[in-house]
């Protein structure tokens, strides 16, 4: 029995070590999960409605006039033009992996996907819709009215509607990415660059905003921590306050939701601003303002080319 | 009576129906579930309170981690989030947390929960930049010491005292980020300002390294009491206190519920008592009846057999009576036999009587007597025959009176032998009656060709002296009847019965003329009707049902046998005989009814006979 002791401890050691090595590899990021277990007639109902301009009040915009799925899932324009015709104030963030950020909109003021949908078409500069005309046009369309039936007690009503929009929206994950292929254990698949590259990531201290599971969206932070981008920048507008429009609180001004970094090389332009065309002025940008570092042109680099690697697949084809 | 029992029988059943919805609704009353909804409840805020303490254990993993995954910082607040929604939903189910004091303490845990949420948030900002700046310090400072080590022409002692000042001011940011005290905070800001003297001795290329660790280290000295502040603030913000007090709450409820559940019970058990107290009662009741049934049906069973032994004493009376009665039945029976055989032969011989004593007078009042005095005449003249026949007064009469007596003797002789012939049908008759009675036991039934209204004669014809001495006038009221086949010995029987009644019934009769009407009737074309009708003493009312009963009669020397057996008679020629009266003096109407079976060779009935008697 003594003899065993010795043996079990060691057993104990060796799994720990196991665990946290799997752990230093991923560290704190975290490959995607599974598709969540969700209604397929609802998933479908929300594709539709995705695609269905008569969300908006003219009958011009759907989700995926700016949420192109074949294009990141955002619009490629620093500000997405809304119902009126005028540019949005912020810049279109992407829908994929959306369903992983804890809050929505640049400025976290929507708790949930049903809660963004509900906000998007009643605004006057998006949909500029309101919930009694979507619901009208929607349970006028007979094939709805059946899906809906079948797929919901209530039949369409604006609960069912915003459901499922963001149950179609749950299943817009990217997944697949090389680098998520390399946190699930297939190290080869990165270059030695890009190896670097996300060492450097973590060196220089991007990882302590852009971790976790979507690589971000789940803290707020504020922009300009280490140096005043807005006063750099110039032009300040109601937006820049961030957070602050929707607490109020001076400790929430230019606060913003840390965006996820997944597929961020395919849905430039960057920031609430739209302000960076290019990567590697992002994360100049990045560099200056929020770590108040910089670093070498190498590094930037590496860092450039290890964002790279976060780009995921949709139906099977990479973003 | 019957309303009463259907009225009872409702009764009955709403009473029933009573007492059952009462135990549903008591048993429902002091149902269990209500236990088990009060533990899915604290369940509930016992995991939201577990899911609390693993969001501040994340906090306090967050706040010493260099790089951390803030996922571990949201996950728990969607779960409570998802579990307080839970939560509500199971209590407005159960139309709880309807009072104000449930309503203050969901405010409350809201209100925290907000509170905490947004704190973390803020914590996390504000501990990931700290966190960053923290763990760059050292690398920060190795720069500037490894670039302050390759200035190779400079003065040695203040390279190392600014090697010194910035290594000091390093070390002191990072224990003021495991102390963080106001000593500390002064510390730091001397060290600051001497690294900003320092900065300005050293070649411009020290600035921009120089600038961002002063920058770090301001960036620690601002947020680290910002982070130590917020995370007392999230440790004071009362969560785990708000649920415990909903769950002391629901503790409360529950008792309240439980109390009020006893109570219930208390009445289930009250009232299941009393139940069972009517049962037991209604078994008492019931097993009561069953023996007052028993006792009934004993006390019958017993007035049953006593019956029963009476009836059979009665019975053996009775049979002792009856073997008593079939004696004397019996010879009854052989008397009635020869009353009934004596009755027709008397009548009949009545008939012979007659006839003899017609025969005997016109005998004794013979013509031929004459002849013997006309011989005398004859012999007292042997010699003088001739003169005497033709000088002789006597004698010339003499032939002439022979002749007329010859004439006479004839027709004297003619009406004898009718006379006889009578005799020897009566005679005939009484021969029937004998040889009728001899085989009586096999109630033969001879079926012979008869015309009824020679039939009608016959018996008017053996009832002919009575009929003459009473002075009775026979009226026929024949309709033109068919030969029938017949038993002429019954209908006999009958006819001689019934006009021998008439005649007596009318015997009485002095105020007007006795008149007996005789009738033959065809009713159809299967029934013969023959009535004899006579205007004498009538029959009362009463005595109608009981005229043909064996041994009723009215007249002191009759002996009640004749209507009974012309009514048996009738019956066995598959007939019947009946009896009208207006009442006694009005005349009285028998009418027999016989099977009118036609004779063969009969196509048209004959034609009616008249006669007077």
């Amino acid at each position: 029995m003594a003899h065993l002791l010795p043996l079990l401890v060691l057993a104990t050691t060796l799994g720990s070590s196991a665990t946290s090595l799997a752990q230093s590899v991923g560290g704190p990021l975290m490959p995607l999960p599974v598709l969540p277990q969700v209604a397929a007639e609802r998933v479908e109902l929300g594709r539709k409605l995705f695609f269905d301009p008569r969300l908006s009040s003219n009958n011009d915009l759907s989700c995926a006039s700016c949420h192109q799925l074949d294009h990141g899932g955002a619009d490629r324009l620093p500000h997405s033009l809304g119902v009126d015709g005028k540019p949005l104030p912020v810049n279109t963030p992407s829908v994929f992996n959306a369903a992983l950020n804890f809050r929505q909109f640049w400025d976290g003021r929507a708790q949930t996907l049903e809660q963004q949908a509900h906000l998007v078409v009643q605004s006057p500069t998006e949909m500029g819709s309101d919930w009694t005309t979507v619901v009208q046009r929607i349970a006028a369309d007979p094939q709805y009215r059946s899906s809906f039936a079948q797929a919901y007690s209530d039949g369409v009503s604006e609960h069912s509607i915003q459901n499922a929009l963001a149950t179609f929206q749950r299943t817009l994950l990217t997944p697949g990415s090389r680098f998520d292929r390399y946190l699930q254990g297939n190290t080869e698949i990165l270059t030695t660059e890009e190896k670097y590259g996300y060492q450097r990531f973590q060196e220089y201290g991007c990882i302590a905003c852009h971790q976790g599971v979507n690589i971000g969206g789940n803290m707020f932070q504020k922009f300009g921590v280490l140096g005043d981008y807005f006063k750099d920048r110039g032009n300040p507008t109601e937006a820049d306050l961030g957070r602050y429009n929707v607490t109020g609180e001076e400790d929430d001004r230019h606060v913003f939701k840390v965006p996820s970094l997944r597929n961020v090389a395919v849905t430039a332009p960057y920031f609430h601003d739209g302000s960076a065309a290019t990567l590697e002025a992002a994360v100049d940008v990045m560099f200056r303002y929020q770590l108040g570092r910089t670093p070498s042109a190498e590094d930037k680099a590496l860092i450039v080319q290890f964002l790279k690697t976060l780009t995921g697949e949709w139906e099977g084809k990479p973003l | 009576m019957k309303l009463t029992h259907r009225r009872g029988l409702l009764l009955l059943g709403v009473s029933a129906a009573l007492l059952a919805s009462v135990l549903v609704y008591l048993y429902f009353m002091s149902k269990a579930d209500e236990t088990q909804n009060y533990a899915q409840a604290r369940d509930l805020v016992r995991q939201i309170k577990q899911y609390n303490s693993q969001w501040e254990n994340e906090i306090l993993k967050a706040r010493i981690t260099i790089s951390h995954n803030y996922d571990p910082l949201v996950s728990p607040l969607v779960e409570m989030t998802r579990l307080w929604q839970a939560f509500e939903t199971a209590e407005a189910l159960h139309g709880q947390s309807d009072t104000p004091a449930w309503r203050t303490a969901h405010a409350d845990y809201r209100d925290a929960l907000a509170q905490k949420s947004r704190l973390v948030e803020q914590f996390k900002s504000h501990n990931a930049v700290l966190r960053n700046s923290l763990a760059f310090l050292p690398t920060a400072e190795d720069g500037i010491q490894a670039q302050l080590g390759q200035l190779a022409d400079a003065d040695k002692l203040r390279l190392h005292n600014i090697a010194t000042d910035t290594y000091d001011l390093m070390l002191s940011s990072l224990e003021f980020a495991q102390m963080t005290t106001d000593d500390k905070a002064a510390d730091i800001l001397v060290g600051l300002n001497k690294l900003a003297i320092n900065k300005d001795r050293l070649p411009i290329e020290f600035h921009a390294p120089i600038d961002i660790l002063s920058n770090h280290i301001a960036l620690i000295l601002r947020e680290q009491p910002r982070v130590n502040q917020l995370l007392e603030q999230i440790e004071a913000v009362p969560v785990a206190v708000r649920l415990d007090d909903i769950t002391l709450m629901l503790d409360r409820d529950e008792r309240a519920v439980a109390l009020v559940d006893q109570q219930y019970h208390f009445y289930l058990l009250v009232f299941s008592t009393l139940l069972v107290l009517l049962l037991i009662y209604m078994a008492i009741r019931l097993m009561r009846s069953f023996s007052e049934i028993n006792r009934v049906n004993r006390a019958l069973l017993s007035a049953n057999d006593e019956l029963e032994q009476r009836v059979e004493e009665r019975t053996r009376q009775l049979k002792d009576t009856q073997s008593e009665l079939l004696d004397t039945a019996r010879q009854a029976g052989m008397a009635e036999i020869a009353t009934n055989v004596l009755h027709n032969v008397g009548n009949v011989l009545n008939s012979v009587n007659i006839s003899a004593d017609l025969v005997t007078r016109k005998l004794r009042t013979s013509k031929a007597l004459g002849l013997g005095k006309a011989m005398q005449l004859i012999n007292e003249h042997p010699d003088d025959l001739g003169r005497f026949l033709s000088e002789d007064a006597k004698g010339k009469m003499l032939p002439g009176y022979l002749n007329q007596l010859v004439e006479a003797i004839s027709l004297e002789q003619k009406e004898m032998a009718d006379e006889l012939t009578q005799l020897s049908k009566s005679v005939d008759h009484i021969k029937d009656i004998v040889a009728t009675q001899q085989s009586y036991a096999g109630a033969s039934t001879l079926l012979e060709p008869l015309e009824v209204s020679t039939l009608l004669e016959d018996a008017l014809r053996m009832n002919a002296g009575a009929l003459t001495r009473h002075h009775v006038t026979v009226l026929k009221e024949y309709d033109e009847v068919p030969r029938i086949m017949g038993d002429k010995h019954r209908l006999l029987l009958i006819l001689i019965n019934l006009i021998s009644n008439a005649k007596y019934a009318m015997s009485d009769v002095c105020n007007h003329a006795r008149n007996m009407t005789l009738g033959v009737k065809r009713l159809d074309d299967d029934t013969l009707q023959i009535s004899v009708t006579d205007e004498g003493e009538g029959i009362a009312p009463e005595n109608i049902t009981r005229i043909f009963a064996h041994g009723f009669t009215t007249r002191k020397e009759g002996h009640g046998f004749g209507l009974h057996s012309c009514a048996l008679a009738a019956v066995e020629m598959n007939g019947h005989l009946l009896a009208y009266s207006d009442g006694p003096g009005k005349g009285a109407r028998f009418v027999l009814q016989i099977p009118l079976i036609i004779a063969e060779g009969e196509s048209c009935p004959s034609p009616a006979t008249g006669a007077s008697c």
